[in-house]
């Protein structure tokens, strides 16, 4: 760790007025993007870093920092105020946060996401600032034997967001797997289920296919609701008289601290290990707090502490996906990917040198990112009346353009047309299953997490020569498995109502 | 003094509204082209080191020859999908495609539904020759490939997590010619096989561009280099030719078009192209990603191309 001047001087360097103004626009550009159905935070850095190349180098890398932190509170709206997420990650919010707009809540529900995302990521970014450089040694450490263990434990405990009917849910995250596996096969490079198709060759585009299912999938499914049944198509009431239904207050923010502190440290392990993401923070986080509640069947119909467990966990992910970047050079996700190939741009060298030789500015950027938190409290307070204002527009208008902005969203994050396809196949296929009762989110679990287990597998296999003693020198794996077993005996299928709520 | 600045600004103003369409002829362009933006399609995501070398290039262009260049980037299948497409582009050369070797001296023999081989393309040149490293953790018992080959047979067997199979064939000869068992850990990316060998997972790892900082900051060595000469940062390391191993991983950043562009805009690109590899902007890219410029030029990469294509056609068709 460099002096403590450098340190200082580094955080001073952050607070000037140009850069206070670049990461006010970054957050606001973010939550823009990211509330919008259809555009992605990845969408929006892919844009803003070549905007950022004129820019001096602190300021670049504060701005595109700020519009990856804006656009991970801006996902939650449309997940919020329209259940249609546009991102797998914002998914768990619109569990609990979308009904709880429908009761009339949508201010309250996004104050709760907004509070909680921010408190995730400002406690993420403490962790980062004090506690990188020990961190990232610790999660190298977990090797395929350990990620294994830590998917099969994730895919336990995620079962209980199957839905209604057990075998439904199963029979969607299989589905998930088997769509996961098209594509180049992750071990021995043989295509698989590409019939010949250069474009299936990376798999189907994960951006195109979860905006298809997720947001696209639901327009469709409440176009339909909307013309067969006006009930369901009800508009969410903006204007609730009363107060308690527009505010958070500090005694209901501290009320699920529990909740929040456990979903911090989730998320926070999960986004230093490289290749998870926060997909798989936001639903385990929320997946665990619901079996660990007491009433496990509050959950789904706007409980606070579904939209506290999704929002902290995804948002400490951000922060903490800069643990393996900066010290290890490792990106953990493609946003964190993106950010590197700026900073490579703007002559920063993430890895093991970057302390040492560039300390001052990574202090300035450390201290970029705690101004971002707050910039993102403060726009997000004020850009929320805006959603909430433009939400409240006549379904004819949103749902059209909401299509508009998912298809162009899916043309420029592919690269052209094929996501496009690929995203009205899966809204299809996301109307039908909705239709029909199988659970989305198992789906698109099953499909974000198969690949890291397969590969997990091959690899394991092949450094323990597929010997099963080997295991024992992996007590850490032990460890998860023996989680994952106690999961689904003693969590799982014992809470599970015969006819839940849902 | 403020309106001299003004003037000043104003003379550089001119002189560079009068040095843009002279620097054009520099490159020796036919009359009338550009008459309108060109096209750089790129083979591999946003945000990769091709993307980085092919948005360089084509910001060099805009300021050396005044044109405008419009970047796609068109990912998939290894730049197989950009290939794919610009096979079918109008060959007017206002269409250029950026992508490494790979795509056009591998994938056509390694994948049954690649639609094209190399020879339906013109080649302009290169921008940069990928370092490729056999590389350890600092602390491993072996420090050069000799010693490597000796631990991997007496303890029977040793990981390499490779990323790509152009690396998992080069491990493949190895195995080959020494009679180890090299077994191989193929990642999701370069920094997923960085990941397993620096956590101590693998025994070894073989790297493109992320080893440089973990040498020089003493984390980890190289025991082999994997391309035809040594390297600056590593010049120990000996290369596989040396150790006797008739085996190396090519792979430059490929500029290319469309068979049938007319043979004066093609000497139009490619002195460009020349003039920007050699510009300053290009370079500092080069230092920031350890490497060097290199523009083999048409003849050259073109030459580059049909040998490893030919290596790799041979090897596949078994």
């Amino acid at each position: 760790m460099p002096d403590l001047n450098i340190i200082i001087a580094g955080l001073l360097d952050a607070v000037t007025l140009t850069n206070l103004l670049y990461i006010f626009a970054g957050v606001a550009v973010g939550q823009i993007v990211g509330a919008i159905p259809g555009l992605t935070i990845l969408m929006a850095l892919a844009i803003a870093i070549p905007l950022t190349y004129s820019l001096d180098t602190l300021t670049a890398v504060a701005f595109l920092i700020s519009v990856n932190k804006g656009g991970t509170v801006g996902g939650a709206i449309p997940s919020i105020l329209l259940n249609t997420p546009g991102t797998p990650e914002s998914a768990a919010t619109a569990l609990d946060g979308y009904p709880m707009a429908k009761k009339g809540k949508p201010m309250k529900a996004m104050k709760y996401a907004l509070y909680y995302s921010v408190f995730g990521d400002l406690s993420s970014d403490i962790v980062l600032i004090t506690v990188a450089a020990p961190l990232a040694l610790i999660a190298l450490q977990l090797g395929p034997v350990e990620i294994l263990a830590l998917m099969i434990l994730a895919f336990t405990v995620i079962s209980g967001l199957v839905g209604d009917s057990m075998v439904k849910g199963l029979i969607a995250a299989a589905l998930g797997f088997l769509v996961a596996s098209v594509g180049i096969d992750p071990t021995q490079g043989t295509p698989r289920f590409t019939f010949g198709m250069l474009d299936l060759y990376d798999g189907l585009p994960l951006s195109a296919l979860t905006i298809g299912l997720l947001a696209v999938g639901e327009i469709f499914a409440q176009i339909a609701g909307a013309t067969k049944d006006a009930s369901t198509g009800t508009p969410i009431q903006i204007n609730s008289d009363n107060p308690e239904d527009n505010t958070v207050t500090l005694k209901e923010f501290l009320a699920n601290k529990g909740v929040a502190i456990r979903a911090f440290v989730l998320g926070t392990v999960i986004g230093a290990i490289p290749g998870l993401g926060s997909a798989t923070a936001g639903f385990l986080s929320y997946s665990v707090t619901k079996q660990a509640a007491k009433d496990p069947e509050a959950f789904g119909t706007g409980d606070p502490r579904g939209i506290a467990a999704a929002e902290t966990a995804n948002s400490a992910v951000v922060g903490a996906n800069l643990i393996p970047l900066l010290t290890l050079g490792i990106p953990g996700n493609i946003s964190a990917a993106l950010l590197v190939s700026a900073f490579i741009i703007h002559g920063i060298q993430p890895g093991p040198l970057l302390f040492e030789q560039q300390g001052r500015l990574v202090y300035g950027l450390f201290g970029a990112m705690l101004i971002a938190n707050f910039a993102n409290l403060f726009v997000g307070q004020f850009g929320m009346r805006l959603w909430a204002f433009a939400v409240g527009a006549p379904n004819s208008i949103i749902f059209p353009s909401a299509l508009l902005l998912c298809m162009t969203g899916s043309y420029i994050t592919s690269g052209g047309f094929f996501g496009v396809f690929v995203m009205l196949i899966a809204a299809v296929v996301g109307y039908l299953m909705r239709a029909f009762g199988y659970s989305i989110v198992a789906f698109v679990i099953g499909y974000v997490l198969t690949p890291q287990l397969e590969r997990s597998l091959s690899h394991a296999l092949l450094i323990t020569d597929g010997e099963i003693m080997a295991f024992l020198h992996h007590p850490i794996a032990i460890a998860l498995v023996i989680l994952s077993m106690v999961s689904v005996f003693y969590l799982g299928p014992k809470k599970r109502k015969p006819a839940s709520t849902k | 003094m403020k309106i001299s600045q003004k003037l000043l600004r104003t003379a550089a103003l001119v002189a560079t509204l009068v040095v843009i369409p002279s620097s054009a002829f520099s490159a020796e362009c036919p009359e009338g082209y550009p008459n309108k933006p060109i096209n750089f399609v790129i083979g591999y995501g946003a945000g990769g080191g091709t993307d980085a070398i092919a948005r360089a290039v084509a910001a060099a262009l805009e300021k050396q020859q005044g044109w405008v260049i419009v970047s796609n980037n068109k990912p998939g299948a290894g730049g197989g999908v950009m290939a794919a497409g610009l096979m079918q582009a109008k060959p007017d050369g206002y269409t250029v495609g950026t992508s490494s070797l790979g795509t056009v001296a591998l994938n056509p023999y390694n994948s049954v539904d690649t639609p094209y081989t190399y020879e339906d393309f013109d080649y302009l040149g290169s921008g940069m020759e990928t370092y490729y490293g056999l590389v350890a953790l600092a602390d491993k018992p072996y420090n050069t490939f000799e010693e490597f080959i000796d631990f991997a047979k007496k303890k029977g067997r040793a990981t390499v997590s490779v990323a790509g199979f152009a690396q998992q064939f080069l491990v493949d000869q190895i195995n080959e010619k020494y009679g180890t068992k090299l077994v191989i850990l193929r990642g999701k990316g370069s920094a997923d096989a960085l990941q397993q060998a620096l956590g101590d997972h693998v025994d070894a790892t073989i790297q493109g561009a992320k080893h440089v900082q973990q040498i020089k900051a003493g984390k980890m060595k190289q025991l082999a280099s994997l391309i035809d000469h040594r390297v600056d940062y590593a010049p120990d390391s000996k290369t596989l030719i040396e150790s006797g191993l008739d085996a190396t991983i090519v792979s430059h950043t490929v500029f290319m078009l469309p068979k049938g562009v007319p043979a004066d805009i093609q000497t139009c690109l490619a002195g460009a192209l020349d003039e920007a590899v050699k510009s300053d902007g290009f370079g500092e890219l080069m230092t920031r990603l350890e490497n060097t410029a290199l523009n083999l030029g048409p003849k050259g990469i073109t030459e580059t191309i049909a040998k490893n294509a030919a290596v790799y056609k041979k090897a596949l068709a078994k």
